[in-house]
């Protein structure tokens, strides 16, 4: 039984670690030193049973997969979790909501991400997204002193509702057209289990749900206003963990090696598109810097469906490595917006930002790094990513796409640079006080700048396993 | 055949070794300066042993290069070569990054140590740039200058920078990546051909392109370029950028950046599109000629000395795209010694400039005047720097804008002839503001402090360069000699290079 269960390893971790950090909290709920630090052991020990070349099967009764590509996204997904939790301890602290809700809730996110990113069985997905989204409407309601916490966290409960609605109908037909609820990549090329109207359908359907969940266009409506309402920790964890855990699902579904499907390729590029175009497009016009985000967050996630409809090796590579640098770099803004916002508003509109780089410099130069690296600017992460996007795009033979692409890049800079601007040219206009710094923060700060410049000069290490892991699924 | 200690590297990445020092030591104004000023003269020193040392025979530079693999996934290769051209355009950044730091010791007060960073990555990506033989390497050494410089125009620069500086960042995008779409695709062509995927010159240069693809791709090549050179119609970021930055960015900007277009132009486009390049030789000469007659007109209405200064920019550098343009020895002699010579003269210019801004806090050519009386040395490097933009015989620009045009004249009479008439337009421009800032009544009223001891000391090397250059360009001309051969007939073996006499 112990072999048995072994490629489910990572994930009774997790739960074990969750259940063991709510129950840190049963005599004291503040001061939840305890619930921090076994959380960050459970992750540690998560990552690092995904490192560990365990022999075992690869998949546990055909419900998850626990190959290369599973322990990868474990791998990234428990650094997620690692980094927020560092930079959301002295922010939480401030305002008084840390506990072990707060971290036991966050172990339980990164384990739905985690099932999310290897099922292979539909209720198994489903599950696994639905306790992720759980636990993230629980996140973002938690700091529970502030009004603008909670509409949030009702919008994103009801688009959550909505995009499991449309998942569960999707997943009712598939079942009801091909009897079998093992996961077939639905949007590779028509096979004889895919060959019906109704496993069309409900691919539709499928799509749409997880649409809402990484915010393509058009169901991106609910990002902005949740990216500005939640607390930036809980934001920049939301963005990276729970979209990246839904990527590589997606990723799963596409089935790289194919060919593009007759259906779905051309609805694949419209999505990307649109996600790309509207998502810069509407950045440009932002005031307040967390909106600002939420869009670009949408305009990278274009990137990456553009990588994923790419196909082939190249584009499995591409988004292998972008997920990673996208990961840092939107930890690295968030994070530092975390750093920046004092005990009560988090800092998000602009002018509030003037002169910081000279007053904060750390903490400006996270944020900064971390925009340079989302403009795709050398030597950073974030350029080798969307080179490789590119590169896979133009491969497979999606020049218009890739021009789009470019289009969108250029527009992004624009409105990145608003930020930097701020930052460094322009003269001071407030005097906002700065919150202190603690060393979970700073650690987390300096790793994910040493990573954004370590992955942009020297990328050929991850590369290498990125190389590993394709081949091995092919 | 390389030496073993890779001296190019050492050269290019002792300015980002230097920044190390000053995040950790240069926390003091003072001291950061002089960190500064000790590390760009480390780098001109070497840039100056290097060249003199190698510049022998026709295998001189090529011991320096150096290769090792970066992203073997994707054959992108660390490598870097030198020859001739780059060297002198190598020596001509390291002098002037140096001078850079001289002229603003006392111009740039705040946030010292960001500055000198800045202008230390610069230098870096400005010296991979020039010496860089792998196509991705030149791509992120392109990228990299934009972030330096858009720092230095919008923290330091006047009132009008943050504009400035970020219209010179989106053109440089919007102008940049294309050509990453153009890169790919090349590579991508070249993949599917021969099966071997690499970003390396020398291999992407043997790729058999369909002439619809060649010319996508020379565009998509030729427009990042266009942007940087500048060639008019999308030069419009010059002219701002050029005024709002501070003296030494401006330097940096007409010093440097130019020269990196036209060299990219000169090393990679044409090489790697040579049926496209003759094909467009015709639009490139006339939109080099418009440059030359646009800039020099619109340059004698200017009314800021700046801006005057940074449109002589634009018609100069058009002379450079004609050269290149043209594509035989004469005019490519001439197009790379232009670099190096307007890289020099406009300097100076802008460094004057500069002084002048700091004496009378403003720019303005109605509130100058007469400055023979009151400024005597100055006056005096002023009128050979103006003298030498207009290309007097006996200084450098002369030896330069002649031979772009003698060889021009030989298969183009008629581009040469008008090139020869945008001479005497430039004469007017430059005549006019030498004459409202020299002569005529003195004016503002009162005593201006002549030039003081450092800037003497920045102003002696450029006005030496001028004058050695104008009389004795030999030297320099030689080691371009070869660089130039193998760039018209880069398929000639080594047997035959022994054959033909220079």
């Amino acid at each position: 039984m112990q072999i048995f269960l072994l490629p489910i390893l990572p994930q009774i971790i997790l739960a074990g670690g969750g259940l063991l950090v709510y129950l840190t909290g049963i005599r004291r709920a503040e001061k939840s030193a305890a619930g921090f630090f076994l959380a960050l052991l459970t992750l540690a020990v998560c990552a690092a049973v995904a490192l560990a070349d365990i022999p075992t099967t690869h998949t546990v009764m055909g419900t998850t997969a626990y190959g290369g590509f599973s322990r990868f996204f474990i791998l990234l997904l428990s650094g997620v979790g690692f980094l927020s939790l560092l930079l959301i301890r002295h922010y939480a602290e401030t305002r008084s909501f840390s506990s072990d809700v707060l971290y036991g809730t966050m172990l339980f996110a990164v384990l739905g991400m985690i099932g999310v990113a290897g099922a292979e069985h539909w209720l198994v997905f489903f599950l696994n997204f639905e306790l992720l989204s759980f636990a993230l409407y629980l996140l973002i309601a938690v700091g529970k002193s502030r009004v603008d916490n909670y509409e949030a966290a009702i919008k994103y409960f009801i688009m959550g509702a909505v995009a499991s609605g449309f998942l569960l109908f999707g997943i009712a037909l598939f079942y009801a057209a091909t009897g079998s609820l093992t996961i077939a990549p639905l949007l590779a090329p028509v096979t004889r289990v895919t060959d019906s109207y109704l496993v069309t359908l409900a691919t539709v359907l499928i799509l749409a749900g997880i649409g809402f969940k990484i915010s393509l266009v058009p169901f991106h409506l609910w990002t902005p206003d949740v990216y500005q309402g939640a607390p930036a920790p809980i934001t920049g964890f939301l963005a990276t963990g729970a979209k990246i855990a839904v990527i590589a699902f997606l990723l799963h579904l596409a089935a790289p090696h194919a060919t593009p499907h007759p259906i779905f390729g051309p609805i694949l590029w419209w999505l990307a598109a649109l996600t790309i175009l509207v998502g810069n497009i509407t950045a440009l016009v932002q005031r307040r810097v967390k909106r600002l985000l939420a869009y670009s967050s949408i305009a990278q996630m274009g990137y990456l469906l553009m990588a994923i409809l790419a196909g082939r090796e190249l584009g499995q590579q591409a988004v292998l490595f972008y997920s990673a640098a996208y990961v840092l770099m939107d930890l690295g803004a968030f994070g530092a917006l975390t750093l920046f916002s004092g005990g009560d508003e988090d800092l998000d509109e602009l002018d509030d930002f003037r002169q910081l780089g000279y007053r904060s410099p750390g903490r400006a130069a996270l944020l900064a790094v971390s925009l340079l690296s989302l403009a795709g600017l050398p030597p950073t992460a974030g350029f080798i990513g969307k080179f490789l996007i590119f590169t896979a795009a133009l491969k497979a033979g999606y020049i218009w796409l890739a021009l789009i692409g470019i289009a969108g890049a250029v527009v992004s800079v624009f409105y990145y640079m608003k930020v930097v601007v701020a930052l460094y040219l322009q003269s001071q206009r407030t005097t906002r006080e700065t919150a202190a710094l603690e060393w979970p923060a700073v650690a987390a700060g300096t790793v994910i700048v040493t990573l954004i410049f370590w992955l942009g000069s020297l990328p050929a290490p991850l590369l290498a396993v990125i190389d590993r892991i394709s081949q091995a699924l092919s | 055949m390389s030496e073993s200690f890779p001296l190019l590297s050492f050269l290019v990445f002792l300015p980002v070794f230097g920044i190390a020092l000053l995040v950790l030591f240069g926390r003091h104004p003072e001291r950061c300066r002089r960190l500064a000023l000790g590390i760009t003269g480390a780098t001109l020193l070497l840039a100056f042993t290097t060249l003199v040392t190698y510049a022998d025979g026709q295998t001189g530079f090529s011991r320096l290069s150096e290769n090792a693999t970066w992203i073997n996934q994707l054959g992108i290769h660390y490598s870097l070569q030198a020859d001739g051209i780059s060297m002198l355009l190598v020596l001509l950044t390291t002098l002037l990054c140096f001078l850079c730091v001289l002229v603003s010791w006392h111009s740039v007060k705040t946030e010292v140590r960001l500055f000198h960073a800045a202008l230390l990555l610069m230098e870096t990506s400005v010296l991979g740039l020039f010496l860089a033989a792998d196509l991705f390497l030149f791509y992120l050494f392109w990228e990299l200058q934009l972030l330096p410089t858009f720092l230095i125009i919008g923290r330091w620069g006047h009132a009008n920078r943050t504009y400035a500086a970020l219209k010179f960042l989106l053109f440089s995008i919007a102008g940049s990546l294309p050509l990453l779409i153009a890169l790919i695709s090349l590579y991508l062509a070249h993949g599917f051909q021969t099966g071997i995927y690499t970003f390396s010159f020398s291999a992407l240069r043997h790729t058999v392109l369909s002439p619809a693809a060649e010319l996508w791709l020379f565009t998509g090549f030729v427009v990042a370029f266009a942007v940087k050179i500048p060639m008019v119609p999308i030069h419009v970021w010059l002219p701002d950028a050029h005024t709002e930055a501070p003296t030494a960015g401006s330097v940096i900007l007409a010093g440097l950046l130019l020269k990196t277009g036209a060299y990219a132009l000169l090393r990679f486009g044409f090489p790697l599109f040579p049926e496209m390049a003759a094909t467009s030789l015709p639009l490139l000469v006339l939109l080099a000629l418009i440059g030359l007659f646009y800039a020099s007109f619109i340059a004698f209405a200017q009314t800021d000395m700046k801006r005057l200064v940074a449109y002589s920019s634009i018609g100069h550098m058009g002379l450079v795209v004609l050269g290149i343009a043209i594509w035989n020895r004469t005019t490519l002699s001439g197009a790379v010694l232009q670099m190096v010579n307007h890289g020099i003269t406009t300097a100076a210019l802008f460094i004057m400039v500069g002084m002048l801004d700091e004496r009378i806090h403003s720019r303005r050519l109605a509130d100058v005047g007469g400055l023979w009386q009151t400024m005597p040395w100055f006056s005096g490097f002023f009128l050979l720097f103006g003298l030498s933009a207009v290309g007097l015989p006996g200084l450098n620009n002369f030896v330069s804008e002649i031979l772009i045009l003698v060889g021009t004249f030989g298969s183009h009479p008629a581009a040469a002839c008008f090139g020869f008439a945008a001479m005497v337009v430039t004469l007017a421009y430059v005549l006019r503001l030498i004459q409202k800032l020299l002569f005529g009544p003195a004016k503002p009223a009162g005593e201006l402090a002549d030039l003081n001891l450092r800037e003497t000391f920045v102003l002696l090397p450029l006005a030496l360069a001028v004058i050695y250059i104008g009389w004795h360009p030999q030297p320099l001309l030689n080691l371009l000699h070869e660089p130039i051969r193998m760039l018209l007939h880069p398929d000639q073996t080594l047997a035959a290079l022994t054959v033909i006499k220079p």
